[in-house]
């Protein structure tokens, strides 16, 4: 592999790579606003500016500081080149460090903060700003500009998802290159020039596109914020955990970021994965940490007539008692494509091992509107890997309502995820002698449920998801799930030792090697992660 | 600590040849701090000692891998509370060392300014108090009031009397006020007398003197075996102060002498102390003298100082300055370093490790006050009981330090 120097440190590069690309790959940043990795190159915002050097370098007449002369004197510069659109060219020596090149960054810098409000501790962005970070870095003094900064317009609606911040923009348009490159619609431009200039919508538009919190996300200042998560937390008290988004059979990698404080989810956002997501994720997905919270299970209940609270524990062993009391091979089991492929082995274990029965079901969401970039039609994050748990023969709910009409089922143990079918068409359940639902969340199979068991979700847990390409692709657990509950593949563990017939497996690195080969993830990609950036 | 023996035949009770073993603390007037000392007694005649510092539970070492490196200066501070400022001093110039920065030389002076004026209130309270003990009440009175006009100045400086946290990195909370030269010449000449008072009162005094003399004798090999340092080292005849052997903040610049001993008895650690006040006087003299009104204080790097609350205010850069490190903290280099100051009491030294991070990844201080507690039980040991208070008085045991 061709290599190149950079600030003494030979970097190698692949053919067609930019001097800043090259730099990323190996884990180097080269001060920038306007290149992100994904997008096309802009070359806008000149921090990038680095001096390569050359035979003949081409000198430019500037003026310099004279602190003897106490007056500016002409002087001559290297003419700088933005890293960011210059190619690597093998052997070339470039230097992102020398002083021409900090003095350019520096006064870049204080270009853009010239303008800038006093917004920091309003400001969403606070802790993850680019204007932040290299002010410390490259810039490290105050302005010398003393005249009233340019007043532009803030907090613009541009849509349902996000704000717009005029003063705070560097204009870098990596959010209209977002939209034009990745979404191809052209909601986005900039308009007037110089110092006027901001970004708006395109007439008689929104934005309002299914990746609008991408803008944001690409955004290197706090000019978009989501309306989501505007004021909701700091994000220096958050702490972010490796996941995998249950929105769709996607499978994007994100993280969970959580305040350990509040034992609460507060954002996702992506994980760069080349192989499944990019540099992207969709709003929808963006927003699935909302389920973790919202109509929270967190003890369990027993419905005689009415339900009634019980705790964890008790629930498990009034469950227990309840499938006890109905022939084993007339007890269904209701798999879960919501759930974790680690929750599903041990429900399929549990069929085989302890019941005897091998009449599977499928619960899974019926399905959104897919497109070409990210969205899978499927919105079930674990199909596969359900199905791939008992061998890929589940009957689906339709079936079971069949089923339950022939007289084929007496019971039924559900993993209670989010289904397709409501609560209405799930009515025929409520005449089996019992239902016992694992589930984190109020859901139809819940509603139903003779006995609902708490689990935790999939943000209190550990697992594995099997997204539409057959990837597997472990989780890490971000918050604590309440008190005395566990995860459903534990639960059901406990419900066979609750029923005398305990499992083999009691461990997540059991459950874990007894998942299908073809299932296991490739590898860990360790444990949690204190990650902000 | 052994049950109490009960004697099975009380008709054959006499008295028991085997020493008798006696709790001296942890709440004990004498005790300064919390600290137990476990006693085997012959009559009055001390077999064996065993001292147990610990009661403080503090665990300050470990707070401090969880704020930001600034926010180590409250703990500090109440590691030897007789003298918090030399203790701030100390650690301001360890994070200094591992940043490779040096403050500007008024506010090397501003440090040696306050860090002898905190010198002279921990020698005189330790010579105040261990006079008291040993009945004579009004010099400790008179030393006791040395050390409020001494932290009358502290608090015209620093806004507190005692636990200050004036220390920064990279410089001091605030410049030197219009008053601090007037108001240490003016005390300079009053400490002086007082010293005189003191002396005229106890070292002419016999019941004083056959109370010190050749009592806790602590020779030089067993104090150097020890690791002892400071005026208890000093007392025993060897001239090691880290303000002379490994100077910092200028003090090789300053004239002063290093007062030793020679028997390394009580008495000559309660006249190498005395010695010590009138040098520190010397030194503050010439610190006064040189310190230049006009000037910075404190670095000039936003990395490390924090801007000025106006600016922080009302401009972007300050903004994020203060921001970056008050959020983040202060970003020393990966590395560690060992960095060590003349405290009240010996050697005070930090050795701190930095992942980096604007969190300490490591502070781990050496208190001179711990080590020297060690050799107190050879200095108690074949003592008597009565002499454990002036040996113990003359040793200054503070207990913030020797919590580990």
């Amino acid at each position: 592999m061709p290599t190149f120097k950079l600030d003494g440190r030979e970097i190698p590069f692949e053919p067609g790579d930019t001097i800043i690309r090259a730099a990323w790959r190996q884990g180097i940043e080269i001060p920038h606003y306007c290149w992100h990795p994904g997008l096309t190159i802009a070359a806008n915002c000149r921090m990038c500016l680095v001096e390569i050097k050359a035979e003949r370098p081409v000198m430019m007449p500037t003026l310099k500081w004279d602190a003897q002369k106490n007056e500016y004197v002409p002087a001559d510069k290297p003419k700088l080149t933005p890293s960011c659109q210059a190619p690597a060219v093998a052997g070339q020596e470039v230097f992102s460090k020398s002083s021409e090149a900090l003095n350019a960054q520096a006064h870049v810098q204080e270009f853009l903060l010239l303008n800038h409000p006093v917004d920091c501790p309003i400001c969403d962005q606070a802790g993850e700003c680019k204007l932040q970070d290299y002010w410390l870095t490259s810039q490290g003094t105050s302005k010398r500009k003393l005249t009233e900064p340019v007043h532009k317009p803030k907090a613009v609606r541009f849509g349902p998802t996000i704000v717009y911040d005029g003063e705070r923009c560097v204009m870098c348009t990596r959010c209209i290159r977002f939209c034009d490159e990745v979404t191809h619609d052209h909601v986005l431009d900039m308009r007037e020039r110089g110092n006027k200039n901001e970004i708006t919508l395109s007439p008689g538009r929104e934005l309002d596109h299914k990746y609008t919190l991408m803008t944001e996300h690409v955004c290197p200042v706090g000019a978009l914020t989501s309306r989501d998560f505007r004021f909701k937390a700091r994000v220096w008290f958050l702490r972010a955990a490796k996941s995998v988004c249950n929105g769709c059979a996607t499978g994007c990698n994100d993280y969970l970021d959580y305040d350990p404080r509040q034992n609460r989810v507060y954002r996702i956002r992506p994980r760069d994965n080349e192989a499944v997501n990019k540099f992207w994720m969709c709003d929808d997905g963006m927003l699935t940490y909302h389920g973790v919270h919202e109509a929270r299970i967190t003890h369990g209940s027993v419905r005689n007539g009415q339900p009634e609270a019980v705790a964890a524990a008790q629930a498990v062993t009034l469950a227990a008692a309840a499938l006890a009391r109905v022939p084993a091979a007339k007890v269904g089991l209701v798999l879960s494509a919501q759930h974790a492929s680690e929750d599903n082995l041990v429900l399929a274990r549990f069929g085989s091992d302890v019941l005897g029965s091998d009449k599977f079901y499928m619960g899974a969401l019926g399905g959104w509107e897919g497109d070409d970039i990210l969205r899978n039609a499927d919105n079930n994050p674990n199909r596969k890997g359900a199905l791939a748990a008992v061998g890929g023969n589940a009957r689906s709910l339709t079936e079971l309502l069949a089923d339950i009409k022939s007289g084929a089922i007496d019971a039924l143990l559900v993993l209670g995820g989010p289904t397709a079918e409501d609560a209405a068409t799930l009515a025929p359940l409520r005449s089996l002698k019992a239902v016992v639902t694992l589930a984190s969340n109020v859901t139809a199979l819940t509603q139903v449920a003779s006995i609902v068991v708490p689990v935790a979700s999939f943000a209190e847990m550990e697992g594995t998801f099997v997204n539409a390409q057959g990837m597997a692709q472990r989780f890490d657990r971000a918050i604590r799930p309440p008190e005395g509950v566990r995860p459903a593949w534990a639960t059901l563990v406990e419900l066979a030792k609750a029923m005398a017939k305990p499992l083999a497996l009691t461990h997540i690195a059991e459950v874990r090697g007894a998942l299908p080969a073809s299932t296991k993830p490739a590898s860990a990609h360790g444990s949690h992660e204190e990650a902000r950036a | 600590m052994e049950p109490i023996q009960e004697y099975e035949d009380e008709t054959s009770l006499e008295l028991p040849t085997e020493p008798m073993r006696l709790n001296m603390g942890p709440a004990h007037p004498a005790m300064h701090g919390t600290v137990r000392m476990i006693l085997d007694l012959d009559g009055e005649t001390v077999q064996n000692v065993d001292v147990q510092p610990g009661y403080l539970h503090r665990g300050f070492e470990k707070s401090c891998e969880r704020g930001t490196w600034a926010q180590v200066y409250p703990y500090v501070d109440r590691l030897n509370y007789v003298s918090p400022m030399l203790n701030n001093v100390g650690f301001s110039l360890a994070v200094e060392k591992l940043l490779g920065v040096e403050v500007p030389e008024r506010c090397q002076i501003y440090r040696v300014i306050l860090g002898e004026l905190a010198r002279i209130t921990d020698h005189l309270t330790c010579n105040g108090a261990m006079a008291m003990e040993l009945g004579a009440f009004t010099p400790f009175l008179w030393c006791i009031k040395v050390r409020d006009w001494i932290w009358d100045i502290l608090e015209q400086e620093t806004g507190a009397r005692m636990t200050h946290s004036f220390g920064r990195i990279g410089g001091m909370a605030l410049p030197p006020t219009d008053k601090l030269k007037e108001s240490v010449r003016n005390i300079l000449p009053q400490i002086d007398k007082v010293l005189g008072e003191t002396e005229a009162t106890l070292v002419r005094n016999r019941i004083f003197i056959d109370r010190l003399q050749n009592v806790g004798v602590l020779p030089k090999d067993v104090a150097i075996s020890m690791g002892v340092t400071g005026p208890m080292l000093r007392a025993s005849g060897i001239d090691y102060d880290v303000r002379k052997a490994h100077p910092y903040s200028g003090y090789d610049t300053y004239d002063f002498e290093i007062p030793i001993g020679h028997d390394g008895d009580t008495y000559d650690r309660f006249m190498v102390r005395m010695e010590e006040v009138r040098q520190s006087c010397r030194i503050l003299e010439q610190a006064v003298e040189r310190m230049p009104d006009e000037g910075p204080i404190n670095i000039d790097d936003p990395r490390i100082i924090l801007p000025p609350k106006e600016a922080v205010y009302s401009t972007i850069e300050a903004t994020i300055a203060h921001f970056k490190i008050v959020m983040e903290g202060i970003k020393p280099p990966v590395g560690a370093v060992y960095s060590y100051t003349e405290g009240g009491n010996g050697e005070l030294g930090y050795y701190i490790v930095s992942d980096g991070s604007g969190t300490p990844y490591r502070v781990r201080c050496r208190p001179p006050c711990f080590i020297n507690l060690k050799a107190v039980e050879d200095m108690i040991r074949s003592n008597m009981i009565a002499d454990i208070v002036p040996i113990f008085g003359s040793v200054n045991m503070i207990g913030g330090e020797c919590d580990r």
